[in-house]
Order: C-alpha cells, then sequence, then structure tokens
C-alpha cells in the first residue's frame, strides 16, 4: 500500500517534535517559583536564628548568589568572605550595578533586609543589627508597584472588635494596646513590614503563606475564610492596616 | 474562494476590530479612574488561564511571522522578476503571496482571540497596559486597516497592475510591507515594556508620554530580531511547503518548478539566519543593561538548560542547511570539483554543533551546586562558556557561508583575468576572519567578563566583513561565467525534501522556545519589578512542560497551515492555465540556470 505524502510527511514533523520534547524532559526541571514572604518582626529571634534566616534569603529572594561569592571571586560583583568585618568599604573594580534590594523587582521587605544583614555581619563580623537599624522606610514601595496596589474598604474599628471577639486573634497575637498570647507574633507593626496582599492572603491561607521564624508551624486555624463574613474579614484587615 | 466570499470575511473581520475598539475606551477610562471592579484574574474553563494565553499567543505570532516575514521576500523576488523579465520569479512571488493571503485572516483571528483572552481572563493586567498604551491601539488598527487593504490590492491587482504599470504593483508591495513591519514595531513595543518597562514612575504611571514607554531597552533589538527571524521563519515555511509539492508531484515538470521554489525559500531562510544571532547578541546585550539580574538569571540561572535546547536546535538548522545546499550540488554538472570541501566543512560545523551545545553548569540548582562543590564541570566547563561558544557560531557561519558560495559556483567558471587575484583575496578574507575570531575566542578566557563581552563585536565584524568582501567580489567575478552544465532541477534526492521540512518544523519550535524565554524571563511579573503575577499560575514552569506545550501549539500550527493552505488552492483548482500565472517550465534536466 502507497503511504499518501501527508501522512508521510505529518509522521516525520511529529517525529521531529517528539524528539525534541523528549530531550526537554530529560534534563534536570526546575520550575522559578515566585519567593515567599518572610516575616520575623513581634517574635523573638536569636542571632543564631536571624543569621539563618538571611542565609536563606541570600541564596533564595534575595538572588544575592547570581552576582556575589563566598570565598571565591566573582566575575560581576566581590567576593563577601569577611565582608562582616570590612562592612561599609567599597571594592573597587566592579561596575555598580547592585540594584535597591528592597524596591522591585528583588523587593525585599524590612524584615528579611534585617535577617540578610545580620547574616553579611555573621561573614567575619558580629551580628548585632537591631530591627531598628533599618529604617523604616525600608522596603515600603512593596512587591508589585501602585498596578498591583490594594485598597480595602473595611472599617477598623470594627475589625478591631473581631480581632478580639469572633476572630479570637488575641488567643495568640498582641496587637499595639491589645495584649495578646505570644503563640504567635506580635502583630503591633504589622501593616509597616507587611504588605496588604500578604496579610489578606495569610488569614485566609496560614499555612500557604509560610510560618514567621521561630513560630510553631500550623498553629494558625485554617478556617477564618468560612468561619467570617466578608465584611468581618474585610474590617479585620482594614484594622490590621493602621497597626503600624 | 470567490472575491464575494473574501468581502464577506473581511467585514467579519472589520466588525470585529471595530467590537474591540468600541470596547477599549471603557477600559482605559476605568484605568485612569484607578477603580476597577474587575477581579484581577478569572480562570480559563479547564485548561488555566495562562496555557490558554500561551497557546493563542504562539500560535499568533506564527502566523503573524509568516505574514510579515514572507512578502518582504515575496516583493523582492516580484521585483527581480520585473526587472529581469524572466517569468519565473513573478510565478513566484504570486506564489508566496497567495499563501499569504490565505493566512491572513487567520492571523487577525487569532490576534482578536488573544485580546479577547487578556480582557476578560486577566482584566487588571490589560487595564494597566490600556493605561499605559491606549493611543498605540489606535495606531495599530489604522496600520492593519493600511495593511490589510494593501495586501488585498497588492494580491487582486496582479493582472490589473502588469506591463507598464508594473512599478505601481512592485509599490504596493512594498508598501504593505512598510506597513506590516511598522504593526510589528507597534505591538513590539507593548511586549518589550513588560521586560523591560520605561518612562514610568516608581508607581508604575507614565510619567511623559507614551513615546517614552515604547522606547524601552529591549524594543529595537527585538524589532531587528524578530524582523529577521520573520524572514528566516518565512522561507522555511515556503520551502517546507515547495517540498511537500515536490513529494506529492505527478510530472517532472511540476517536480522541478517545486524543487526550485524549495531552493529559493531555502536560500531566503538561509541568508536571513545567518545574521540572525548578530541580533540575538543585540538582545542579550539590551537585557543586560537594563538590568544585569534579569542578563544573569536568563543566561546562568534556571534558564541555563534552555540555551542548550537552543544550541542543539540552532546546531541542526546549520547541519541541515548546509546538508540541503550538499544534496543540492549534486543535481549541478560541474560541482565534483567542490565535493572535497564537504568533509572538512562538515567537521567544523559538527565540532561547533558540539562546543555550543555544551552547558556551562551542570547542575541547575543552587543545593546541587552546593553539593558538587562548584557549578562547573572540571573539562567541559571550559567549552561552556561564552568565548567559546561565540568562536565556534561564528566558524559555523563562515562555513555555513561557504557552502553558499560553493553551490553558487557550482556550474560556473570564471573567465574574468583578474580571477586568482580575486580568489586569492577571498580565500584571504576567509581566513583572517576565521583568525580573528579564534583569536578573540582564546584571549576570551584570559580577560574579564567586561572586557570579553566587546570582542564579541570584533568577531561579528569580521564574520560580516569577510561575507560582505567575498560576495562583492564574487557577483563581478561571475558574472559572464562559462557554464558546465544547466542545473537540473527536479532530480534532487527525495530526502533532501524532508530536510526542508526539518528545518521548517526546527524553527517553529524554535520560536515557541524563544517565545517561553521572552516571557520567563519576567518570572513572576506581568511587568517586570512594576506589575506581579499574583495568579496561580505566577511560577514558571519547567523546560519539560513548556517543551510538550511548545509540541502542541506547533503541532496545531502545522495542521492549521495545512487546512488553510489547502483552503487556498481550492480556488485555483482547475484554472492554472486561465489564471495568467501559470507557472513556468522548469523541466527537469533542461531548466533554466537559476
Amino acid at each position: 500500500m502507497r503511504i499518501p505524502v501527508v501522512v508521510k510527511v505529518g509522521a516525520f514533523a511529529v517525529l521531529v517534535m517528539a524528539a525534541y520534547s523528549g530531550f526537554a524532559n530529560s534534563i534536570p526541571q526546575i520550575e522559578s517559583k515566585p519567593p515567599q514572604e518572610l516575616s520575623l518582626e513581634g517574635g523573638n529571634v536569636t542571632p543564631a536564628q536571624l543569621v539563618k534566616a538571611g542565609e536563606e534569603i541570600y541564596k533564595t529572594k534575595g538572588t544575592c548568589e547570581i552576582c556575589h561569592r563566598i570565598g571565591q571571586k566573582g566575575t560581576s560583583a566581590p567576593d563577601l568572605a569577611g565582608i562582616g568585618a570590612r562592612a561599609g568599604k567599597t571594592k573597587p573594580g566592579y561596575p555598580p550595578i547592585m540594584p535597591a534590594v528592597d524596591k522591585p523587582p528583588i523587593a525585599l521587605n524590612r524584615s528579611e533586609v534585617w535577617a540578610l544583614v545580620a547574616f553579611l555581619e555573621s561573614l567575619g563580623g558580629t551580628v548585632d543589627v537591631t530591627l531598628n537599624d533599618i529604617p523604616a522606610t525600608v522596603g515600603a514601595g512593596g512587591a508589585g508597584g501602585a498596578a498591583a496596589e490594594i485598597k480595602v474598604p473595611g472599617d477598623p474599628k470594627a475589625g478591631k472588635a473581631v480581632f478580639m471577639g469572633k476572630g479570637t486573634c488575641l488567643a495568640c497575637h498582641k496587637a499595639g494596646d491589645i495584649p495578646g498570647a505570644p503563640v504567635g507574633p506580635d502583630l503591633s507593626q504589622i501593616a509597616k513590614i507587611q504588605t496588604p496582599d500578604y496579610i489578606m492572603k495569610k488569614i485566609l491561607d496560614p499555612k500557604g503563606s509560610g510560618t514567621v521564624a521561630n513560630f510553631p508551624p500550623g498553629v494558625m486555624p485554617q478556617d477564618f475564610g468560612t468561619r467570617l463574613s466578608a465584611k468581618e474579614y474585610v474590617d479585620l484587615v482594614a484594622f490590621l492596616l493602621t497597626l503600624k | 474562494m470567490t472575491i464575494a466570499r473574501r468581502g464577506v470575511w473581511l467585514l467579519v473581520l472589520l466588525g470585529v476590530a471595530l467590537a474591540v475598539l468600541a470596547a477599549l475606551p471603557v477600559e482605559a477610562q476605568t484605568a485612569a479612574q484607578g477603580a476597577s471592579r474587575d477581579p484581577a484574574y478569572r480562570a480559563f474553563p479547564v485548561l488555566g488561564s495562562r496555557l490558554a494565553v500561551w497557546a493563542v499567543a504562539q500560535l499568533h505570532l506564527n502566523f503573524a511571522a509568516f505574514i510579515l516575514g514572507v512578502p518582504i521576500f515575496a516583493v523582492i523576488i516580484e521585483a527581480i522578476g520585473w526587472r529581469t523579465g524572466d517569468a519565473r520569479y513573478d510565478w513566484l512571488s504570486h506564489e508566496l503571496v497567495k499563501l499569504t493571503f490565505a493566512a491572513f485572516s487567520t492571523t487577525a483571528l487569532l490576534g482578536a482571540l488573544l485580546l479577547f483572552l487578556f480582557v476578560g481572563y486577566y482584566p487588571k493586567f490589560w487595564t494597566y497596559m490600556t493605561s499605559i498604551f491606549f493611543p498605540t491601539y489606535w495606531i495599530y488598527a489604522a496600520l492593519f486597516f493600511a495593511e490589510t487593504f494593501t495586501v488585498y490590492l497588492w494580491y487582486y491587482g496582479w493582472d490589473w497592475l502588469s506591463g507598464s504599470r508594473k512599478w505601481i504593483h512592485v509599490g504596493l508591495g512594498i508598501l504593505s510591507n512598510l506597513f506590516g513591519t511598522a504593526i510589528l514595531v507597534v505591538a513590539n513595543s507593548w511586549v518589550t515594556f513588560m521586560i523591560s518597562p520605561a518612562g514610568i514612575d516608581e508607581s508604575g504611571a507614565l510619567k511623559g508620554g507614551v513615546w517614552a514607554a515604547m522606547y524601552n531597552y529591549t524594543w529595537m533589538p527585538i524589532n531587528i530580531h524578530r524582523l529577521i527571524a520573520n524572514i528566516v521563519f518565512g522561507g522555511t515555511i515556503c520551502a517546507a511547503y515547495a517540498a511537500f509539492r515536490f513529494l506529492g508531484a505527478k510530472s517532472d515538470e511540476e517536480r522541478a518548478r517545486y524543487d526550485w521554489m524549495g531552493y529559493i525559500g531555502n536560500f531566503i531562510a538561509l541568508a536571513a539566519f545567518i545574521v540572525l544571532p548578530f541580533a540575538g547578541y543585540y538582545l542579550g546585550r539590551e537585557i543586560y543593561a537594563f538590568n544585569q539580574t534579569m542578563g544573569i538569571t536568563m543566561m546562568g540561572g534556571f534558564m541555563s538548560w534552555l540555551w542548550i535546547i537552543q544550541a542543539i536546535l540552532i546546531g541542526i538548522l546549520f547541519l541541515g542547511s548546509n546538508y540541503y545546499l550538499w544534496l543540492g550540488m549534486e543535481r549541478i554538472p560541474g560541482s565534483e570539483r567542490y565535493r572535497k570541501y564537504v568533509p572538512p566543512m562538515l567537521i567544523i560545523l559538527t565540532l561547533g554543533f558540539m562546543i555550543w551545545a555544551t552547558p556551562r553548569s551542570m547542575v541547575v540548582t543552587l543545593d546541587e551546586a552546593r553539593a558538587m562543590g562548584g557549578t562547573h564541570h572540571p573539562l567541559l566547563g571550559f567549552f561552556g562558556v561564552m568565548s567559546a561558544k561565540n568562536t565556534v557560531v561564528n566558524l559555523m557561519i563562515l562555513t555555513t557561508f561557504l557552502s553558499f558560495i560553493l553551490y553558487r559556483r557550482a556550474n560556473k567558471i570564471p573567465t574574468k583575468p583578474w580571477v586568482r587575484t580575486g580568489m586569492a583575496v577571498q580565500w584571504t578574507a576567509f581566513a583572517a576572519a576565521a583568525c580573528v575570531v579564534v583569536f578573540y575566542g582564546v584571549y576570551g578566557y584570559f580577560v574579564e567578563s567586561i572586557v570579553r563581552i566587546g570582542f564579541s563585536v570584533y568577531q561579528v565584524v569580521a564574520v560580516l566583513g569577510a561575507i560582505v568582501l567575498v560576495m562583492a567580489i564574487d557577483i563581478p567575478m561571475f558574472k559572464g561565467a562559462r557554464t558546465t552544465g544547466q542545473i537540473r532541477w527536479g532530480t534532487i534526492a527525495p530526502h533532501s525534501q524532508y530536510v526542508l521540512i526539518l528545518l521548517a518544523v526546527t524553527f517553529t519550535w524554535l520560536m515557541g522556545l524563544m517565545g517561553f524565554a521572552r516571557s520567563g524571563i519576567r518570572q513572576h511579573w506581568h511587568v517586570y519589578g512594576v506589575m506581579r503575577d499574583t495568579s496561580v499560575d505566577a511560577a514558571t514552569p519547567a523546560l519539560g512542560y513548556a517543551a510538550n506545550v511548545i509540541t502542541l501549539v506547533t503541532l496545531a500550527f502545522f495542521l492549521l497551515v495545512l487546512f488553510i493552505f489547502w483552503l487556498g488552492g481550492l480556488g485555483d483548482k482547475g484554472q492554472a492555465e486561465a489564471h495568467g500565472h501559470a507557472a513556468p517550465a522548469i523541466a527537469a534536466g533542461r531548466g533554466p540556470e537559476r
């Protein structure tokens, strides 16, 4: 039987594309996932924990390893070995390409910059950075710019009532003048250190939003989305955004 | 298809375009008020929004590249036919425009579908883009109308504007290309703004005029890169079409005709393909200039393996193009003289292919790198750096050019008195360019990267200089040359036609891969550093998944092309002779010289 040209050509084309796909599937597979937000404020963080969190940021969200090496001469940026002892001095011979890490696209928040500085101090220096050393304006731009900005139309007063009442948030969190148990982080300055987007997501999906360093994972209930009405949820967020 | 039916299609398209334009001001006003009540995202059923946009965007780009690329060389071929009086070229140009014409409506419909997907499933993103680029939408629409009417006039006026009015017809072809290129340039400003936003303040709002947003870092390099790539793409698709017709040909005459068409298609693709890597370098440099982090992420981050796949595909394109030329030489009497050059050229191309495809990093994650104590293979890493890759790709370009030169003179013996000097200068130009390329390639290992990047310019200039010089000597040297026999069109080995199909499939797949790279370097940003992707699809997928999507979309593209070309051919069935563009005979073994 004579095979039609269209079948032969079609089979050949499919075979070629299948080979390309097969090769692409045979190499190491890696997804580029959006970075998680890290919050350290309100927690009782030791220098060692701070350094550990900072190292993680150095390797992941901070994307520092793209240019810098530790104990190895980099091609694009200085070797950071011993940077803790010589902080403040510039390393000549490299182009000024360092981006502002608290601005998009890296967009580290204040907690993350704090941890990162602690990690860099640990490289040959003494870890003594405190949150107050990091200007409050750091990371204020948030991650996403104006186009992704969220305006919450809730009532902060009603939200405070939800925090103390139906939401039972004070069972685990302190918030300004509201005393709370130290089971979870102190939220007294949460609006200053986190984006509205993060706060809203954290209430609805605590597990998927990561756990604040030095606090046990899985404690925060996952059912606020069904327990609170839409108005209560929006009011609660509006209240939390007043905590600066 | 009758003119009346085409007219109905045109009216439908105009209706769609007007409906979209009527809807746009609403979006723009909402953006200006900054109080859209739309959700940020909606979910496309079953597939998900990202996959839906991905598939339609890739299909739209494939068709758009075809209908923008083919007319560029169609008008050149028509002009050659007009000036030389050779009817073959006029027939070929008409045949090419016919293919373009058949794909025109599909391109427009896919564009409209893509717009609907953005408006419907990414409303916040689209509102933001509209707040920046709204004035350009009108320019785009106006250009689209102008392009549509000019191409219609170009196609349908082929007979009407012949003879003494041919210059008007060629002018229409040039005009339609200008409109088409302008459409490309406007659309590129949107997509490049997403990669390298400019002209906006920290909040993402437009600071001055829209021009500042259009004229961003990657706009001009992508304009150039896409323009050249469209020509390559158009050439490969036309060559594949010719190959398909060649394989199904019933007569020697038909086989000869499509053999010739396939050769021309491949020649066009190859000529443009040779300069494409240079445009790619320019784009890469501008990405680094815009944002070093983005550049390093692109070349050395999670995308590093993508460039290995790209290298393999480009290696296949180089090898395939050369192999086709070598097979083609077998149908040229007198080409036996040049067979001895094939083995060394094959060795250079194969070694170049292997070095170009050598990965810089053998691992992909930082954890794996730490576990291995480094990211570079102790031996292969030596070939994985840009110094080696730049060197071999330039040598591959030179080799391919040599293949073409040998093919060009296969059945010619020059008779000019200065032949020896001319040949000596040509070979010296080849050798000098190769020496410059190798010298800077080796020297690059001993200098800092910032210096090394500049070396690629010297290598490119050396290669392009050699190409220009060799051609400048070759054309007058072989003018009026003695022939060793006519090209036996149609007698080329049938498997050569599968090489043409391989080239078309590979280049289309490569376009899909590069589209993924262009989009993927933004990672979790709709507009890099300005508007974050907070959808469920914010993660950039791994290469395996991307490759599967690219394969399925490429398959869909070829099925659509097959269907559209079949539809386009229905109208001509049984009336080829009456049409006035009946193909001139190029019978096997007695066809005219190319």
